[in-house]
Parts: C-alpha cells; structure tokens; sequence
C-alpha cells in the first residue's frame, strides 16, 4: 500500500514537473520513473569504472544476461532474478580467476564474456519460442517496466550511492595504484569485489531499460563525456549524473516523438553528448 | 668495537615468494633497522619490487615478516609509506593533486568537496617537499619527477614508520641523487623513518645508505655499506661485467655504477 502509494506521489509528481505530451500516459511514467532511478545509479558506478578501465568488465556482465534470462525462463523464475543473480555469480568468478592467474584481465575477461554469450544461446536455441522472450532483453523494454521492477531500481539507486558514500574515495585510490592504496591502508581485494559485485547489480537491472547491447553505454557514456567538462574529481562526478538524467530524459521523449526505441534513442543523446562535449574541449583548447 | 643495540623496524625470515610457477624470493632473512636507510640492490629481475609488495602485503608468500616499533614511536601496527616506482593509472582521469590527498584524509566521498582538514594536509605536505604550486593540478598532467614529489608528499603526510621507496629508473624522473639532495636527506634527518630503497644507482647507495642488501632472488649479502658494497660483492650480483669505477675523495664513498642492463625495464614485476 505504502509502496503504491509512493510511487502513486512520485507519478504524480512527474506529471507537475514535465507537463509535456509524452510524460502524460501511466506507462510512460513508469518509464520516466525508472530511467531516474536507473541513469544516476549508472552513471554513478560508471565513474570509477572508467578510473579503473573496467569496460569490458561491465560488457561481459551485460551479455552473461543471455545465461541468466535463459535460466530464469527454465526454472519458471522471473527472468530479472536470474539475470541478476547470474550476473553477480559472473563478476565474483571473474575477479576470483584474475586474482589467481598470470592472464591478462582482458584475456580472462574475453573468455567469461564468450562462454555466457554461449551458453545462453545454447540453452534458448533448445527452447523453442524463447527467443520472443529475449528481445526485450536484447533491446531493453523501458516501456514495459513493472511497479516492482520500478521499486527494485529504486533501491538499487539508493544502495549504490550508500555504498560509494562509503566506498568512492578509496575504490579511486585503488584505481590510482593498488600497492599505494593498501599503503593507505584501503583494503584492496575487498573493495575490489565489491565493487565489481556493484556494477553487476546495476548493469543487470539496467538491461531492463536499455537492453543487454546497450548497458555499458549507460555506464561508460556520461563518464565519458563528463570528463571532457571536468578538472577535478567533483566536477566530474557531478557532471557525468546530469547528463545521465539529460540523456535519460531527453531520448525517452525524442523516442515517443519520432517512435525509436527508447534505450537505444537514450544511448544516442548520451552520445551526442559526449561528441558535444569533446568538440566544445577542442575549441577552448585552441 | 662493540655496535649500539638497534632496533629493528622490520624483520624478514625465511620469506619466499612465488609467480607463475617461478620462484621469484627463496628464504630471505633481512632486517630493517630503526631509522636507517637501507637499500635494496641486485639486478633486473632479482625480486627488487616483490619484495616490497611482499612488506605491504600484496604478493603471496610464505614465511615471517615482523613489524617491530619501538616503544617510543607509541603503540599498535607501525605505518607504512610506499612510494611506487611508477604508477600506471589513466592520465586522462579528472583528479586533481588536492583530490588525491583528500581520497585518504578524509571520509566523505570528494565528490562533495573537500575538508577544511584535508586541504591543510595537503598543502602542509606539498610544500615540505618543494611542490605546493602543484597543489590545484591534474595529477595525470605532472611529469615523472613531479609526480614523484606528490606521491612522496602523501607517503610521508601520516609520518610512516617505514617508507618503502622503489626509485624509478628513467631519467625523466627525479633520480635518487636529487632526492636525497632536493629534500629526501633533510626530511628522513628530521624525522628519522626507517627508509628503504630500491636503488638502482650504486653511488646514490655508497652516499646516502646506511645498510645495504643485495637481492637476486636470494640474499647475496648484506651489511653495513662500506662493507657490503665490494667489488667482489657487485660482481657476485650482476656478472663480472660489472663496470666500477671507484674515484672523488678516499673517503670511502666512492662511485660505484652498476651496469647499465641493470637498470631496465625493471618496472614491470621484477
């Protein structure tokens, strides 16, 4: 009831605040709703990632979703709960098998990445009729969002910034050099762990919105372009949060206008803003 | 002539490492002594930087090392200062010298600014080693040498107990001679840390250490300076090919150089 009632005020509250067209049917609302829960977090968690180059991580998170969705539709579970779940189980092997080899994190990284793409389509292509089911993953599906897959962004947006309120300075630190943060005395291999289990979270509730193709970009892409504004560390933070709404907002109106899909057209405006950005760097440097 | 009782800071025994198969350091016993240089030499290849990973606790390995404190530096875990030999982090990265003092002195995020505490720090730091006009800069846009300055400043900020110095080895950045000259002397004279070096610059050793291990995945030997450093122990470490040149005043510290293989591509994991 409570939680009804919340996101009831909240819809409401968008309704004020963008009097537009295309903020005016419920599900667009939702959309609306979700994409400012879910761009911050992204954006959010996208900073460090690019400090750390972490990327491809970030991508072979987003594809072990084929892996996940395919379990979820096996067991008869919602999707969403195995992809998460299956994603997190991804970062944790990944991290675990770095720290225990000689290989290159790319090169560990590119086989976890292929395996999850394979075994998820092994395991649909012996579903028949699962690959209905997995479009909307693939593409994202930000207009078929439910309220309690809205009420589960939300928390995340607020446990993500609960745990960079705790974790931020000392994952840059890392990211900066290990043996120095450790000097510091950050704990390096948990913050390590952590974080990656962080980004798994986001990346697979963020699949919802953008699809699996798209998910890094909604990490990587404000990150990008606020770096091109940004001197410092607070500017850059900052920066990269706004244009995550910007863009958030922006493409879901430009989608319902000229009828793109609504992950994708987020994507492009995020990246119209990092090409803005890059040039407007360009011309003050001259 | 009978030696003071020192105070050791750090002892290592029978401490082996191993990567990817290799044993990289078999049964190391050394001994860090309270508030001496100590430096670390051997060459390419010879454990160097493993060593000091080992210390602060980042490579696996096996045996004992102890952190010893001397009652009069107070109670609990000694603080370790670690100065890298280079740091391999994104230049692009928007962080400036004051966020990157303020990431380890203060406990909210940067991102909503930064202490009243931490700002003082940082320029308190920065200008005990020459750099305060850095202080508002791009950490990715400084050079090697003031880099260096800044990641010195921040080891020695919290008053280590030991600083572990791993001296980079290409010429771009400060060598170990214009530290020591510039403000590394002065500093370790007034607050008298335990120091160790990896050097790999021979004179800057007979000059400025106190103590000298010589490492090539096994103790070769180790001592005082003037002992350790013979032309029999340099030629034991890196080849009879050894160029040493011994010249200046009989004062004992002569110049002694490494060969100049010695000193490359040490960076990665040596």
């Amino acid at each position: 009831m409570t939680v009804e009632s919340l996101l009831g005020s909240l819809f409401s509250a968008i309704g004020v605040l963008l009097p537009f067209d295309f903020a005016e049917p419920l599900f667009m609302k939702r959309a609306i709703l979700a994409m400012l829960f879910v761009a911050p977090a992204a954006a959010a968690v996208g900073v460090p990632l690019v400090h750390f180059r972490m990327a491809f991580f970030s991508d072979a998170i987003g594809h072990s979703a084929f892996t996940g969705v395919a379990i979820g539709v096996l067991l008869g579970v919602h999707p969403l709960l195995t992809m998460v779940a299956f994603g997190l189980f991804v970062a944790w092997a990944i991290v675990l098998v770095k720290g225990r080899t000689e290989l290159s994190p790319d090169t560990v990284i590119g086989v976890f990445f292929s395996t999850v793409i394979a075994l998820g389509v092994a395991v649909i292509s012996a579903q028949k009729g699962l690959t209905r089911n997995l479009q909307a993953y693939l593409y994202g599906d930000l207009l078929a969002v439910s309220e309690a897959e809205l009420l589960w962004m939300g928390i995340l947006l607020l446990a993500v910034f609960a745990y960079l309120l705790l974790a931020f300075n000392k994952i840059m630190l890392v990211g900066v050099h290990e043996g120095f943060a450790k000097s510091m005395g950050v704990p390096v291999r948990a913050l390590e762990i952590s974080f990656a289990l962080v980004v798994a979270l986001v990346v697979t509730t963020a699949i919802r919105a953008v699809g699996i193709l798209l998910v890094t970009a909604l990490l990587v892409v404000p990150a990008a372009a606020a770096r091109n504004v940004a001197r410092g560390a607070a500017s850059a933070f900052w920066a990269a949060a706004v244009i995550a709404v910007a863009s958030g907002l922006l493409g879901i109106a430009a989608s319902y206008y000229l009828d793109t899909a609504t992950g994708a057209t987020v994507v492009l405006v995020a990246a119209a803003f990092f090409v803005v950005t890059a040039l407007g760097r360009e011309i003050i440097r001259r | 002539m009978t030696l003071p009782a020192h105070h050791h800071t750090l002892e290592i025994r029978n401490l082996s490492a191993r990567a990817g198969g290799t044993e990289i350091l078999s049964g190391i016993d050394a001994d860090i002594r309270c508030g001496e240089v100590t430096a670390l030499v051997g060459p390419n290849g010879a454990g160097k930087t493993t060593l000091l990973l080992a210390i602060l606790g980042l490579v696996p390995c096996t045996g004992e090392i102890r952190f010893c404190r001397a009652a009069e530096h107070g109670e609990g875990v000694p603080r370790i200062g670690y100065v890298p030999q280079r740091l391999d982090f994104d230049r692009n990265a928007p962080m400036t010298v004051q966020d990157f003092f303020a990431l380890s002195s203060q406990r909210y995020p940067v991102v909503f600014g930064h202490s009243a505490r931490s700002r003082r720090s940082a320029r308190e730091s920065m200008a005990r080693v020459g750099a305060g006009h850095l202080i508002s800069r791009p950490l990715g846009k400084l050079s090697g040498g003031e880099l260096q300055r800044v990641l010195l400043a921040l080891a020695l900020r919290d008053n280590p107990d030991i600083l572990l110095l791993d001296e980079p080895v290409s010429g771009v950045d400060l060598s170990g001679e214009e530290l020591f000259g510039d403000f590394l002397g002065q500093i370790h004279s007034e607050s008298r840390f335990s120091l160790l070096l990896v050097s790999h610059d021979l004179s800057v050793v007979s000059r400025h250490a106190d103590r000298v291990i010589c490492l090539n995945r096994r103790i070769v030997c180790q001592g005082a300076t003037t002992e350790t450093l013979t032309p029999e122990n340099i030629a034991a470490m890196y080849g009879s090919d050894a160029h040493l040149f011994r010249h200046g005043p009989a004062d004992g510290h002569g110049h002694v150089h490494a060969p100049p293989a010695a000193g490359r591509d040490e960076g990665k994991r040596d």
